[in-house]
């Protein structure tokens, strides 16, 4: 009798006027795709483990005084307070800014161009390919390596300038040329990459358009202005898009040619994120990484939204 | 090259010659009752060992002795470069997962003891090393740079500071003598440094004048002055000491007779081979450098306590055997550093690696002092002791990596022009005050 009442108590409950249609859309929408969920958990455990967990961590750190042993102590916006008025990361930013400015004023035009020209029949066009792509494929630290030694007083291109009677310097030594020295090693490495994806681009847009912009009389730049660049809309914003991300977190060629110097003159904010966390500064250094990670989504959204519009 | 770039090559750059004649004598070992560890829990544990010395580490070639007396200690040996164990260090005593035993930079120990992720080994040891009390088996520098607070957080291993390296040869032929003082140092450049291209600069013989702290700091200490005040709240390194030390170590490039070698200057190797560099400082580890990298240059370089103002000094460095805070098994890591630190199992230092062992014992056996081919039959060790015996260590600020960098940016800005050394120094003086509030 009890057991009675009570499923028909349950049967009659009273869910709320819209629990039902929620409930059943939910069903409909997860029906049959159980096995999917089942199959991506893993990958969404290991998110939420590697990923997501550290960096609602590292937001909590941001906001405290933390050194990596003892409690974190909560101190609200001081460290975000403290780097806006820190002449070092002030410096770090302004060094990145024109990293990025140089790196991605200078690469995806070298980029655009010499797709431009693989785009022709060229004789070794295939060399001329794997040879662009080739510093891509190089690990970072080779490469700034390599331009270390290349740079150095003794180095090849002051041999060269030598010979040229150019006047020679220190390169990595001297504060007005470490910057451009490590800009100039990166757009080496890192042109490649656009080139190889320009052409890709340029090669999907169809023949059709070129043979109609010949007949209206379009000469050479007249195609590539109103039929590559238009064609290449959208690879442009993935370029500048994924460019600019790289750019922004620039680290390797920094630590491996300057390491910050002379007188913090190559220092980026990545790198000062590295100083700050060997100086035990965890909170300061989880900050710095949300500014940037700040920035970098801002930066990228507007970029989006102006093809878009223009789109 | 500092010391800090040494070790981040050092898996290739250390193959000291004729080491390997004296591998199997270090790795023989016996139990001496010293040593012996009949009170000790014998239950089987494994400890984790990390080290950042590469192929010429003195650490690995002694774990098969260590092995064999104490079986029931395995060791859990992982090597890693200087770079990996400087980041990865601090993560792990804060994740719990920290290794028993590592070997630390003497330059980290300062934000390392003051920031609670060193053991402190005073109570594991009992003040006690193999025996013996601990403050009678190191130099007084050696001592204090194991100390932060009254208590031992490190124990030296090896030790680094600076002398002065020149060209005997050149010295013997122009006629110059060793100098002492630093009137003496900058003459003698001056009666080395040529121009072999004639266009009015001197471009060989020069002195190397390196924009770090570690070298400003060696001159700072011998005109008298200091780093921070004795409570460690305010930068005084730009008191007039500290001046005079900045405009002596840049009056060799105002007169031309020296050559900054910063970043963009390549391997110093490179300019003792050209005939560029005649006179620098470094630490003892140099001298298998040397050996190994200019071998060309055998019997031409001799060593000398680097000239002073006012009194011996040098900035100390080295690494130290430390046993992290939370480390699991302290105790089978403090029996593996004692055996480390025996004296024969220390000349290892300077066998397998070419630097200068901290143990006082190890650093007089005969085994390490000893006429040096490669130095013209110089016993450069009779240079090393009294110059280790007067180096000061760095402050124990949890800052010191942000002063030290501001002292090397205020160095390299006077150095290249960019401000005048009291300018320089004064505006450092200022961040770094900055930083201790």
């Amino acid at each position: 009798m009890v057991k009675a009442a009570a499923r028909e108590t349950t049967a009659t409950a009273p869910r709320g006027p819209a629990a039902a249609p929620v409930m059943r859309r939910l069903r409909r929408r997860f029906r049959g795709s159980g096995s999917g969920y089942v199959l991506v958990l893993p990958a969404m455990l290991a998110a939420i483990a590697f990923l997501y967990v550290p960096m609602a961590l590292s937001a909590y750190w941001s906001f405290t005084d933390f050194n990596g042993l003892l409690p974190p102590r909560w101190v609200g916006l001081a460290n975000y307070r403290e780097l806006a008025a820190d002449p070092l990361f002030l410096q770090a930013v302004r060094n990145t800014a024109v990293f990025v400015l140089l790196a991605q004023g200078i690469g995806p035009v070298l980029g655009l161009a010499s797709a431009a020209l693989l785009n022709n029949k060229l004789r070794f066009r295939g060399l001329f390919r794997t040879a662009y792509f080739i510093p891509v494929m190089t690990s970072l630290v080779v490469v700034a390596t390599i331009w270390k030694m290349l740079l150095n007083s003794n180095g090849l291109v002051n041999v060269i300038f030598g010979y040229l009677h150019l006047p020679t310097t220190s390169w990595l030594s001297n504060p007005s040329t470490a910057l451009p020295s490590v800009i100039a090693a990166s757009v080496w490495q890192g042109f490649g990459f656009e080139t190889v994806i320009f052409l890709a681009a340029m090669q999907a847009i169809p023949r059709e358009y070129y043979e109609a912009a010949m007949v209206d009389g379009a000469n050479a730049w007249g195609r590539f202005r109103h039929v590559t660049l238009p064609g290449l809309r959208r690879t442009i914003i993935f370029v500048y898009v994924i460019g600019i991300i790289q750019a922004s977190q620039v680290f390797d060629q920094v630590f491996v040619m300057t390491q910050g110097g002379p007188i913090e003159s190559t220092n980026t904010v990545v790198n000062e994120l590295i100083n700050r966390f060997n100086s035990l500064q965890l909170g300061q250094a989880s900050a710095i990484a949300y500014l940037l990670a700040v920035v970098l989504a801002f930066v990228s959204f507007v970029q989006i939204r102006v093809f878009e519009r223009r789109d | 090259m500092d010391r800090r770039q040494f070790l981040r090559r050092s898996g290739a750059a250390l193959a000291v010659s004729g080491a390997s004649g004296l591998l199997a004598a270090c790795g023989a070992s016996s139990p001496t009752p010293a040593a012996s560890s009949s009170g000790q829990n014998r239950t089987p544990v494994t400890i984790t060992v990390w080290d950042y010395y590469g192929s010429s580490t003195p650490v690995k070639p002694a774990l098969a002795g260590f092995k064999n007396r104490y079986p029931w200690i395995t060791v859990n040996y992982q090597g890693l470069d200087w770079d990996t164990i400087s980041t990865k260090f601090t993560v792990a005593v804060s994740s719990g997962s920290a290794p028993d035993m590592a070997t630390l930079d003497m330059t980290w120990i300062p934000t390392y003891a003051s920031t609670g992720l060193l053991m402190d080994l005073s109570k594991v040891s009992g003040g006690m090393l193999n025996g013996k009390p601990i403050r009678q088996q190191y130099s007084g520098g050696g001592l204090n740079a194991m100390t932060y607070q009254g208590h031992y957080v490190t124990m030296l291993f090896d030790e680094d500071c600076y002398a002065l390296y020149y060209r005997r040869d050149l010295f013997e032929k122009k006629g110059i003598s060793v100098p002492t003082n630093w009137s003496e140092m900058r003459a003698a450049a001056k009666a080395l440094a040529q121009d072999t291209n004639g266009d009015g600069k001197a471009d060989k013989y020069l002195m190397e004048i390196d924009p770090d702290t570690f070298h400003y700091a060696s001159y700072l200490f011998q005109n008298g002055g200091a780093i921070l005040d004795p409570a460690n709240s305010k930068a005084v390194f730009n008191s007039p000491q500290g001046v005079q030390a900045l405009e002596m170590y840049k009056g060799f490039l105002d007169d031309g007779t020296g050559i900054y070698w910063g970043p963009g200057q390549g391997d110093r190797i490179a300019g003792l081979n050209s005939g560029t560099v005649a006179m620098f400082e470094d630490g003892p580890y140099y001298m298998g450098i040397m050996k190994d990298g200019a071998p060309n240059l055998a019997g031409k370089w001799a060593i000398a306590t680097a000239p002073y103002s006012r009194k011996p000094g040098s900035y100390l460095g080295g690494t130290g055997l430390s046993i992290p805070a939370n480390a699991a098994h302290a105790d089978a890591a403090w029996t593996l550093i004692q055996y480390l630190l025996e004296p024969r199992n220390s000349v290892g230092v300077a066998t397998y690696s070419g630097a200068a062992p901290g143990l006082s014992a190890a650093l007089q056996s005969p085994r390490v002092q000893k006429p040096d081919p490669y130095f013209g039959g110089q016993d450069t060790w009779k240079v090393w002791l009294p110059t280790m015996a007067s180096a000061t260590h760095y402050p124990y600020v949890r800052q010191w990596n942000n002063i030290d960098r501001a002292i090397a940016d205020g160095v390299s800005a006077a150095l290249l022009g960019k401000k005048t050394p009291q300018q320089a120094l004064d505006d450092a003086a200022a961040q770094v005050d900055g930083r201790l509030r």
